[in-house]
This record gives structure tokens, sequence and C-alpha cells, in this order.
């Protein structure tokens, strides 16, 4: 649409100009100097010229400016017309914009109103916001307070237990939870929270107190039933235990409640054992031994023994977490009263095996064997103990009847007094008694029990038997003759002495009796020496010859004593020592003993030859006037000796 | 401490003899205390240990009785025979004399105790081999001839003690699975702790699997 004229006319090149200061010319210079190429607007019109401009006629070139003009305001109206509808447009839209903006603005003043309206709307929210999260807060310290200081509904629960009475694992919790809420209470009291605090206690004072009430009556119900062989020790019943120890009295009671019935469960065991033995006979009854005392003291024994380890293993496992303090004399005192119920039993039987006098070996080897079990069982028990002490007392009871059997025995060799036998070797009852001794000794060389009591006790037994014996062989020896006694006795000594050299202890009765054997070896090799000198004579003699004195005048003048009479006892001795064996005396062949018949046969010589040996210095000696004394005394002492040892 | 040990089903009662010297009170102490006492005293009449041990799952207690192998003892020892579930009856290889005495104890093994009673006899102080004096093959002989088991073993290394104490029980609770050893018995040697929780006792089905380790 800018296809409006140029100011340029298509006659302008006409009319020249002349001159530069002429306006004209300039002008023309102007149009000339022109550029049409370059004018775009000049070209664009030109080219819209050439669509209607066709006939170049004078007609149409005055009628151009028309037709322009016409075309201009054909234009514009065109333009107008196009455009009015823009201006509609712009007004409707003006219209929206105008409502959008009345809108618009009556909606913030409604806004505006809505805001003042809910300002304290708002802040009561807030208020309660904060209200909400403050008490949230109390809510969660609240819990908190709860879970520390109450119990669970189901700890509760747990502690109140079922019907049944039952008890269950975590019972223990809870009550330690009890424990500790109770304790964490006194935190409470140091607070302002004290009546709160003294609530909780009284509270859980009380759950406490019904807790274990109802662990004491479960514990007491399980101890009771624990009678059986095989029973078996929980570990809930060590907990039980173990919880018990805060109340010592409940502690102490089911403590009582199990010793009691082990103790039942014990005597049952031991009459079973006793008399049942295992099913099917094996093992056997321990009774059907009670013909064999030392088997069935003994088995009773070793049942004891064992029974008291169990006991005091179950004992121990019982109270192995109960560890607040040491438990050692508790265990000890219930295990004493456990072990209290079969005293009787065991010493009724004992009694009649004791009273039945089963003889003084069997008597010293029960004596023995209480002592050893004694020492045994007292390994496991206090000192205390009933058992112990029934142990003891059947010891001394058949301690006591040993004795009283050797008291009788003895005194009864004692009472009547047996002759001594022609080979005048010990009697029958000596023999006997010593073979007893020797039986009480080998039992007690093979006891169980240790040596103190062993040297202590052979003492006794040796006094008890040896000194009765040695009286009973005095009295019977008492009507013999001085050599025959002195046999007899030698011989009955050393009895006794063979016997008791085969054990221990006896050194100092060994002691004694050789000393006695001394005593009688002197007057024997005495009498074998008088013997010997009777025989050839010379006794006579060699006593006138020892006690003369050389002031009662030269010895060949006493009566008795001339050459003659001297020279025949001397020859007569010669036969003494061509055969010196024939000479011995009958006595000393009985002895028993070679040591000691070597020992008076050496003595006896030693005597003899002494004996010549004076008649040799007498016969000798000048001054007894004997005339060739030479051919009277042939030896010398020293050829006698030699011919003789 | 663990409460395991004391959860055991069973209580087998075993009883150690044998000459004196062979070693048997080390034998024990090995088993019990894992250890070798060098200069052991003669037993005194009769000692006990105990110990706890599993065969096939089952915790079982042992109850051992150690006597004393001086003649001066043998009637006192003779009376712990009775109700022992088994005899581990040890001589020493280094000494043929304490073999040679083996008949005699089998007889008193034989006689005291319940046909049931696994008897297993130890060739001891194996560790000493420049010492034997017995021979492995023989006594296996022996062995095998009077139905015992056997083994050599050393209390001094520990070697096979284990095995013999273990394998006794293992027979015995054999012969309690065949049904030839009779539970009821009052004096089998053994004494059942039933597994199955009783009447008035605790019921374990709060806390399954946990048994022995609550503490
Ligand atoms: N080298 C070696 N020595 C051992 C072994 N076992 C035991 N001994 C030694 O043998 C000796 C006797 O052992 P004990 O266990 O006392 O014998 P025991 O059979 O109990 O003897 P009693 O109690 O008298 O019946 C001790 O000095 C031990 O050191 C072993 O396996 N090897
Ligand atoms: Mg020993």
């Amino acid at each position: 649409m800018s296809s409006k004229s140029t100011p340029a006319t298509p006659e302008g090149g006409i009319e020249t100009s002349q001159g530069s200061s002429n306006p004209l010319s300039r002008k023309l210079n102007k149009i000339l100097e022109t550029r049409l190429e370059n004018d775009k607007d000049a070209l664009e019109a030109l080219k819209a010229l050439s669509t209607f401009f066709t006939d170049n006629n004078l007609r149409s070139r005055r009628k151009l400016r028309g037709d322009i003009e016409r075309r201009s305001l054909a234009i514009s109206e065109q333009f107008a017309d196009a455009f009015s509808v823009v201006t509609d447009q712009l007004d409707s839209i003006n219209q929206d914009v105008e409502a959008m903006n009345n809108s618009c603005q009556d909606m913030t003043k409604r806004l505006e109103l809505a805001r003042d309206q809910t300002s304290d709307l708002i802040n009561k929210t807030t208020d309660l916001q904060k209200e909400g999260q403050r008490l949230d807060m109390r809510a969660r310290v609240a819990d908190a307070f709860l879970a520390k200081y109450q119990l669970k509904p189901e700890e509760a629960r747990v502690l109140r237990g079922t019907r049944d009475g039952q008890l269950q694992e975590n019972f223990f919790h809870s009550l330690t939870r009890i424990k500790q809420i109770h304790n964490d209470c006194k935190v409470l009291l140091r607070t302002n929270q004290q009546t709160a605090g003294l609530e909780i206690m009284e509270s859980m004072a009380l759950h406490q107190e019904t807790a274990y009430e109802r662990l004491y009556r479960w514990t007491q119900g399980e101890c009771r039933s624990m009678t059986g062989d095989s029973f078996e020790v929980t570990l809930l019943h060590c907990k039980a235990m173990e919880a018990l120890q805060d109340r010592p009295v409940l502690f102490r009671y089911a403590l009582d409640e199990f010793g009691t019935a082990r103790r039942t469960a014990m005597v049952r065991g031991f009459i079973d054992a006793l008399t049942r033995g295992g099913r099917g006979g094996t093992p056997r009854p321990i009774e059907l031994h009670s013909h064999d005392p030392m088997r069935y003291v003994g088995d009773m024994l070793a049942w004891l023994h064992q029974a008291s380890a169990s006991e005091k293993e179950h004992l121990d496992a019982l109270l192995r977490l109960a560890s607040a303090q040491s438990r050692e004399e508790e265990i000890q005192e219930i295990l004493s009263h456990i072990t209290e119920g079969i005293c009787r039993p065991f010493k009724v039987r004992v009694e009649q095996v004791i009273v039945a006098e089963p003889g003084p070996v069997l008597l010293y080897k029960l004596t023995n064997i209480h002592k050893f079990y004694r020492y045994t069982i007292g390994q496991l028990l206090s000192k205390e103990a009933s058992l112990l002490a029934t142990l003891e007392e059947m010891e001394e009871f058949a301690q006591k009847v040993f004795f009283n059997a050797l008291n009788v025995k003895a005194s009864k060799l004692v009472d009547k007094v047996e002759l001594p036998p022609a080979d005048l070797g010990p009697t029958g009852s000596l023999t006997q008694t010593l073979s007893l001794l020797r039986e009480i000794l080998t039992s007690h060389d093979s006891s169980v029990v240790s040596m103190d009591t062993r040297q202590a006790d052979f003492a006794k037994i040796l006094g008890c038997v040896l000194d009765p014996l040695l009286q009973m062989c005095s009295l019977s020896a008492s009507k013999l003759n001085p050599s025959d006694m002195a046999a007899y006795m030698i011989n009955c000594l050393y009895a006794m002495q063979t016997t008791l050299s085969l054990y221990e202890y006896t050194d100092q009765r060994l002691e004694m009796l050789e000393a006695q054997v001394d005593a009688h070896v002197d007057t024997l090799v005495n009498e074998q020496a008088s013997f010997v000198l009777t025989r050839v004579g010379l006794l006579q003699i060699y006593s006138i010859a020892q006690q003369h004195l050389t002031t009662e005048g030269p010895l060949s003048s006493v009566h008795g004593m001339d050459s003659s009479s001297v020279r025949d006892g001397i020859n007569r001795f010669d036969s003494f020592l061509g055969s010196p064996d024939s000479f011995t005396m009958p006595q000393i062949k009985l002895l028993h003993s070679t040591t000691v018949r070597e020992k008076i046969h050496k003595r006896a010589v030693a005597l003899i030859c002494s004996a010549y040996e004076l008649l040799h210095t007498a016969i000798n000696h000048p001054a007894n006037d004997y005339t060739e004394p030479g051919s009277i005394v042939k030896r010398t002492p020293d050829q006698i000796k030699s011919l003789v040892s | 401490m663990a409460a395991g040990p004391y959860n055991y089903s069973y209580i087998f009662k075993y009883i150690i003899i044998g000459d004196m010297g062979v070693g048997k009170s080390c034998l024990l102490h090995q088993f019990t205390e894992k250890k070798f006492m060098a200069d052991c005293p003669h037993t005194i009449g009769v000692e006990f240990g105990t110990r706890i041990i599993e065969v096939s799952g089952q915790k079982i207690k042992l109850q051992i009785w150690d006597t004393a192998g001086q003649e001066r003892f043998r009637a006192v020892t003779r009376s712990y025979y009775r109700g022992a579930a088994g005899a581990l009856m040890v001589y020493d290889i280094t000494r043929r004399s304490t073999y040679n005495h083996l008949s005699s104890w089998l007889t008193d093994a034989r006689n005291l105790t319940n046909p049931n009673t696994v008897i297993f006899l130890i060739g001891n102080k194996s560790d000493l081999e420049a010492q034997r004096d017995v021979t492995y093959e023989e006594a296996k002989q022996f062995a095998e001839e009077n139905g015992l088991l056997f083994l050599e073993a050393s209390a001094k290394t520990g070697d096979h003690v284990e095995e013999a104490f273990l394998d006794t029980a293992k027979k015995i609770y054999q012969n309690i699975q065949d049904g030839s050893l009779d539970l009821n018995a009052a004096e089998s040697g053994v004494q059942h702790k039933p597994a199955a929780p009783r009447s008035n006792q605790l019921n374990t089905d709060q806390q399954p699997g946990k048994e022995g380790c609550a503490c």
C-alpha cells in the first residue's frame, strides 16, 4: 500500500536550468543527479505505475494524476475498512481487560477481607500445634516413665503365672525388672517426684512379695518331687535358687525341702540296694551276702560312699548359680541332713553283724573298714555329719567287741592252764592263740587304714594277747624242773618271736621276748655245763677246787682230791672230748630254735673249758702239791678249747 | 558358667580297675582335666571324677570311680563294681605282670557287674614304646577272645584316652537303644533323665533351641 506518488514529473527535463544558482537548475541538477536505480521507493512506485499505465498518450498522461489519486483513495478506503475491524476488536479486548481488571480488584478486595478474617484462626492453629507438640513430648516422657517404672502387662502376667502353678523362663526377667524398678525409685525419691516414687515402690514391693511367694511355692513343689533315683536339676531350678537368695528364709526352706526329699530318696535307694538289687537280680541285693560279714558291710559302706558323692553333686548342681555367698556350709548342712536318714537302717544291720560275734579277726576287719570309710566319706561330708558319727560309733562298737573277744580268749588261756607236753613244745592253746594273732596282724597289714592308726592298734592288740600268753606259759611251766622249764619257756617264747617278727611295729615286744629267752638260755648253759661235769665225775672236783683257798693247805690233801681221783675224772673227761654231742642234755635237744641251741652249746662249752682251765691251773700249782701234775692233766686248756670247738 | 553341662539326659557309672601303677588315676585325670599328673600318689581306696560328654546328640554325665590297685584294697574296691555300666580294665604295656593279672581282674569284673556292663581293655603308657613288654597283637587277641573293646592309650600324651572313655559310652548307649540294657533296673549303672518335660516342669516351648546358655 505504499504506492504513493513521487514528486517527480515526467515533463521535468524540458525546462532546463541555466545556472547553478538558479533554483531551477539546482532542481534539475538534483534530478539529474538522482540515481533512480538506487531509489527503491521510486522503483516500487514505477513498478506499481507500470501495472495500470499501459498506454502512454496525452490523455492518459493527463488522466494519470487523477488515476493515481483515485487509486490512492481506493487503497486508503480499503485500508480504513480493514482497520476498522481491528479497532472494533481492540475495543472488545479493551472491554474484556477492563472487566478482568474489575473482577481482579474485586477479588483482591475479597482476599484482603478474607485475610483479615482468617489471621485469628491461623494464630489459634499455630498455638494449637505448639500445644500439640508439647503434649506429644509429655506423652513420650510419660511412656518412657511408665516403661521404666511399671511392669508391662506381659511381665505382670508372667509373674502371676498360670493356674497350674507352672513357672516360665521369663519369670526371672520380670522379677529382675521389679527389683530394678524398685531400685530406680530411689532416684525418684531424690527428685520432687517423691510421691510417685513412694507409690511405685510400694506397688513393686507388693509385686515382689507375690512373686517370691510364688517362686517359693514352685521351688518347694519341685524340690519335694525330687525323690527319684533319676531326677533332673534343671536350669530353672538353679535360677529359682539363685533368685531365692534374696529371701534367705525362703531359700533355706526350699533347700530344706530338697534335703528332706533327697533324704527319703537315699533311704529308699539304700533299702532297694539291700533287698532288691537290680532288676533281674543283677547286681544282687546286698543282703544276699549277709552271711559274709565283710562283703555285706563293705558293700553297704561302698554304697554309702557313692551315694554321698552323688548327693553332693546334686546339691552342687542345684546351687551352682546361687553363689552370692559361699554355700559350702549350707551344702554341708543339707548333706548331713540327707545322709542322716540312712544312719538307722545302716546301723541296725551292722550292729546285727557285730552282735553275732563273727570272731576276733572279722571284728577286727570290720573295725578297720569302718575306720577306712570314716576317712573316705569324711572327705565328702563335714565332721558334724551324723553319718560320720554313726560310722565312728560302729567302728568303736566293733572294736570294743573285738577286744572283748580277745580278752575273753586270753582270760580263758589263763583260767585253764594246760600242762606242757612231753616234748616241751608250745601247748595247743598257745599255737592257736598265736595263729589267731597272726591272722589279726595279717589282716592289719592288708588293711586299708593309715600307718599311724595301725601302730597304735598294734600295741594294744599285742598287749591284749601276749601278756596273758606269757602268763599262761609261766603258769604251766611252774611245776617243771629248771631245765625243762627253761627249755619249755624258750620254745614258747620262740614261737611268739617267730610270729611277731613277721610284722611291723613289734620291735619292742621282740626285744622283751629276747631278754626273757636270754634268761632261760643262761639257765640252760649252766645246766648243760654241770650236766657234762657231772657225767664225767668232775663236778665235785671242780667245785672243791673252785672254793679251795691256799691258806687251807695243798689241794691234793683235801678229801677226794688226791691224784688218782683227779686223774680218773680228767680221764673220763676225755670221753666227753671224744663225742661231745652225746653229752648234750635232752632238754636242749628239744629246743626248736637252732640258733638258741648253738648258742647254749657254745656257751656251755666255754664254761666247761674254763672249768678245765681252773683245774689245770690248780693241779699245776706247786702249792697244791700234786706229784707229776703233767701226767694228771695231759692237755693244756688251749688244746681242750681247740678240740671241742 | 554355661548352663549346658547340666542339661544331660543320662548318668553312666564307670569303674576303672587294674594293677597298681598302671596309670588308672592318670587316665582319669587326663580325661577329666586334660592334663598329665606325673607324680600321682597311689590311690587310697576309691576316688571319683565326672565329666559330661555327648553321644549321638545326647548329653551324658560320666561318673567315674577310680579304684586303688594295691592288693590290700581289693576287698574294698570290689564293692564298687556293683551297678557300673562301664568298666575300664587297665594294664601297663611296659610291665608284663600287669597284663598277666588281667584274667583275675576280668573274673572280678564279670562276677561283680551286670552281664551288660561294657568292659574296655586299655593298654596304657603307649608312649613308652621302647620299653614295651606286651605286644599290641596279643592284647588285641586277648580282648577279642573275651569280647572286650580294646585300645592302647597314653595318659601322658592323651593319646586314645578320649576314645576309650567315649567308645565305652557309645557302646552303653547302643545297648540302651537296642533295649538290651534295662534302664529301669535300679542298678544298671545308668540313670535316665527324661528329656520330655514332666507335668510340673518348665514349659520349654517358650524358648526353643535356647537350652543351655541362658546365663
Ligand atoms: N610314661 C607314662 N607314664 C604314665 C602313664 N600313665 C601313668 N604313668 C605313670 O605311672 C605312675 C602310676 O600312675 P597312677 O595313675 O598313679 O597309677 P594307678 O593305676 O592309679 O595306681 P594305684 O592308684 O596305686 O592303683 C605315675 O608315676 C605316672 O606318672 C603314661 O601313659 N605314660
Ligand atoms: Mg590311682
